[in-house]
């Protein structure tokens, strides 16, 4: 993989046909107790798109994303990554994949360079590459001046840019990204974006994204898988759901609550304004 | 100062520290409602009181014997709470994250410092008085039957006198730890750290110490040929007040009690005052030159150690000296090794070997049982990572084995040089706290995988408390398997020193190494099946 400048500006996607596929999920089920947190997902990710899980709140996206990487262990159903089974090597398999959580759980008592050192050994990046690429993400979100204080004293938004360096630094071949523009500035969020389409469509990294800021999907995803209740309600291009959901000419977040069966809102709003 | 805002205040903190446990944390549930204190008291002083009356009937003491117990006991119940609620705080209230302990809240909240102090010192207090309350409820039929009704009054006043003074000594450990963590934050490198973790480390054995009545009473006997010094220390007026009240000297007796009292509120002020002096909201911040961030880890690469298990071991290290909850786990083998220096020569040497060797040991359980729990929420990071089961097992065991080995070596020197002991002694008293230490820390990893607890709470525990004393109690009794037959190997009686007691000692050890390293090798796999929170 040669090394990617954190570039600004649209990028324009490499054509899906004959990919090879970053990520399938075949039939995976999880239940917690008499909770069915997912039921049956199947979809995949194939290298070089940005693929968005969508879905409100529960709808199982955390525990896809937590599954695909082993933190959870599916009931049923199978998930390979490049081609394997995640459970045949999964130390091979995690080396190529980076992880944002929804909520990073940093070790506070480290400073942000000495947490980024930390993963860069966890990944096996050799020193004077990972001392080249962290200073570079670290100039590029304006945390660089920051590396060296705690981070128990960042702001929310610093502790993100962190979890987002910690997962791109070793230049992983598959991002799982949960929720990763969460509490990060206009200007970061932007260089986020424009890196991941980068990375998608120049060096054919597969990404699952999930987010609840719709605009931000339908403006970055290739493909949008949605999620209600564990199962998959819908997957496609933002135009072909569009077409499906009969609501041609709308925008993203119409034909979300339409197809999750949250559509009508106006008596809840009604109700709340009263 | 607005009492009624101290006591909301308080009930608060005091709910927080309740909900703390795995059984409280229904906020429902009884046990997690003040009242439950109250309730606890109650129970305890009703139970103590109906055990010790019952004995009294049954044992005939005459009314003068029983008086004079009582004025034996009496002057020392306010010192006892004042040391307990000191000890049993640092112990465990300077583990609360400010998340939880509400300080954050009193930054932004419209709460002045010593509204603050005088409200955390109350919960504090509060959280202890079962204990009290059962002391208290047992000297009440001894009082009655020796007719010293009147002092056991004064004695019960001035023990929750004590009670609140150990509470407010504690914020004030508490806002003075605070200022030492950040102090010297300048410092680049790992010298500071260390200086920080140090000084850290004194100022609570000070505190422990200057208030331990044992050490203290100690202390001041080497001054009694200059006649009665305890009228000098406030700490002990309630004593001084107590003797001379039941010694017939009341108005002296009341003048010492009513100092007592004012000396309290003395340090409700001055805690109020250290809280704003000392108190930083903002974190700390620690300053590494990027050449140590980026020198990677020779000394543990020459252990066997891959890249990602040392970085593992050398953040779990940092960890250590840097958070303040981990204090109390580094205050206990110091405290108990001065505690040897002072005492040893009563111990002997082969009380002291044993103690050493126990010190140790139970140092690598404690950092043991505690090194899966206590990265909490992190650890799913592992999940993550290209790591194996079994390096983030070695890992721990090596962050564990670090410090106790180098605390054992140490604490065999000691004991070597007290006792002056042969170099020979001395090498083989290391190999066997060493060995015990081993023994204990692969005991403690084998619970740590199956109960350790991951979850946020005012009061961190790390591992469920069923397991904690399981793990406790079981490691015990492994760890003497290996010391009492090594230690009569080592200085038993001439002639004791046998052949078997060696073999005894290392095949005990090696098969309940085995067997522990085997346990723990199976937990950590079965822990990385899944996410366990």
């Amino acid at each position: 993989m040669s090394a990617t400048p954190l570039r600004e500006g649209p990028v324009s996607p490499a054509p899906v046909l004959s990919r090879p596929l970053s990520l399938e999920a075949n039939g995976v089920s999880k239940s917690y107790g008499v909770v069915r947190a997912l039921v049956d997902v199947t979809f995949s990710v194939p290298a070089g798109e940005i693929v968005g899980l969508l879905g409100p709140n529960g709808a199982g996206k955390s525990t896809m994303m937590k599954s695909i990487l082993g933190l959870v262990h599916p009931d049923s159903g199978e998930i390979r990554l490049f081609g394997r089974p995640v459970g045949a090597d999964p130390v091979s398999a995690k080396r190529q994949v980076g992880y944002v959580p929804e909520s990073p759980s940093l070790y506070e008592f480290l400073t942000g360079a000495e947490y980024l050192d930390f993963v860069a050994d966890m990944y096996g990046l050799d020193r004077s590459t990972r001392r080249e690429r962290i200073q570079q993400f670290l100039t590029g979100l304006e945390l660089a001046g920051h590396e060296n204080a705690l981070i128990s004293g960042y702001s929310q938004g610093m502790k993100q840019k962190v979890a987002l360096i910690a997962a791109l630094a070793h230049r992983p071949r598959l991002l799982i990204l949960d929720e990763p523009l969460n509490g990060l500035d206009p200007r970061s969020a932007r260089v986020t974006k424009d890196l991941l389409r980068n990375l998608a469509s120049r060096d054919g990294v597969g990404v699952l994204f999930s987010t609840h800021v719709l605009e931000i999907a339908e403006a970055i995803c290739d493909r949008v898988v949605i999620l209600n209740r564990g199962q998959v309600v819908a997957s496609g291009t933002v135009a072909a759901l569009r077409d499906r959901a009969g609501l041609a000419g709308s925008g993203l977040e119409e034909v979300f609550l339409t197809l999750t069966g949250t559509g009508d809102l106006r008596d809840v709003v009604s109700a709340l304004a009263h | 100062m607005n009492l009624h805002r101290v006591g909301r205040l308080a009930g608060i903190l005091v709910a927080s520290q309740m909900r703390s446990g795995r059984s409280s944390s229904d906020p429902r549930s009884f046990f997690g409602r003040p009242h439950a204190i109250a309730v606890f008291d109650l129970a305890a002083f009703l139970g103590a009181f109906a055990v010790v009356g019952w004995g009294l009937r049954s044992v005939a003491l005459g009314s003068a014997n029983l008086a004079t117990l009582a004025n034996d006991l009496f002057p020392f119940l306010p010192l006892v709470a004042v040391a307990a609620v000191l000890i049993a705080g640092v112990m465990f209230e300077l583990t609360n994250t400010a998340k939880f302990s509400g300080s954050d809240a009193a930054n932004w909240l419209p709460i002045t410092p010593s509204e603050y102090v005088a409200a955390s010192s109350a919960a504090i207090a509060y959280s202890y008085t079962p204990a009290i309350a059962f002391l208290l409820g047992g000297l009440l039929p001894i009082a009655l039957a020796g007719g010293v009704a009147a002092t056991y009054v004064l004695c019960a006043g001035l023990t929750v006198v004590g009670l609140y003074e150990g509470g407010v000594l504690v914020e004030m450990v508490r806002a003075t730890t605070q200022r030492a963590s950040s102090f010297g934050s300048g410092r680049r490198g790992q010298l500071g750290i260390l200086f920080r973790a140090a000084l850290l480390v004194l100022l609570i054995l000070a505190f422990d110490l200057a208030f331990n009545p044992v050490f203290l009473l100690g202390f001041l006997q080497h001054f009694s040929s200059y006649g009665d010094v305890t009228a000098l220390v406030p700490f002990l007026w309630s004593t001084r007040g107590l003797s001379a009240w039941v010694s017939g000297d009341r108005l002296l007796g009341a003048a010492f009690c009513l100092g007592q009292v004012g000396f309290v509120g003395m340090l409700v002020y001055l805690a109020g005052l250290l809280r704003v002096r000392f108190w930083v909201p903002a974190a700390a911040e620690v300053q590494l030159s990027p050449a140590v961030s980026a020198r990677g880890h020779p000394f543990l690469a020459m252990l066997g150690l891959s890249p990602a298990e040392a970085a593992i071991v050398s953040k779990d290290l940092r960890g250590f000296v840097r958070r303040r909850e981990m204090l109390p786990t580094l205050v206990v083998p110091v405290v108990l090794i001065v505690l040897l220096i002072v005492e040893g020569t009563a111990l002997g040497s082969f009380g002291s070997v044993l103690w050493m060797g126990w010190v140790a040991g139970f140092f690598a359980l404690l950092l043991a049982l505690t090194s899966v729990g206590q990265e909490r929420r992190s650890f799913q990071s592992y999940y993550a990572y290209p790591i194996t089961a079994r390096a983030v097992l070695r890992a721990k065991a090596t962050a564990v084995l670090l410090p106790a080995l180098v605390g054992a070596a140490a604490m065999a020197i000691v004991v070597g040089v007290i006792f002056a002991l042969s170099p020979f002694v001395i090498a083989a008293f290391v190999l066997l706290t060493a060995t015990g230490a081993v023994l204990l820390t692969l005991w403690g990893l084998v619970f740590a995988a199956r109960f350790s607890d991951f979850q946020d709470r005012p009061r961190p525990q790390y591992l469920r408390p069923g397991a904690m004393l399981g793990a406790m109690g079981s490691g015990m009794i492994l760890l003497f398997g290996v010391l009492v037959p090594g230690a009569f190997a080592l200085l038993g009686p001439r002639g004791t020193a046998s052949a078997g007691l060696v073999v005894w000692t290392l095949g005990f050890a090696l098969a309940a190494g085995a067997l522990a390293a085997h346990w723990a090798r199976t937990g950590f796999e079965r822990l990385f099946r899944e996410i366990p929170f």
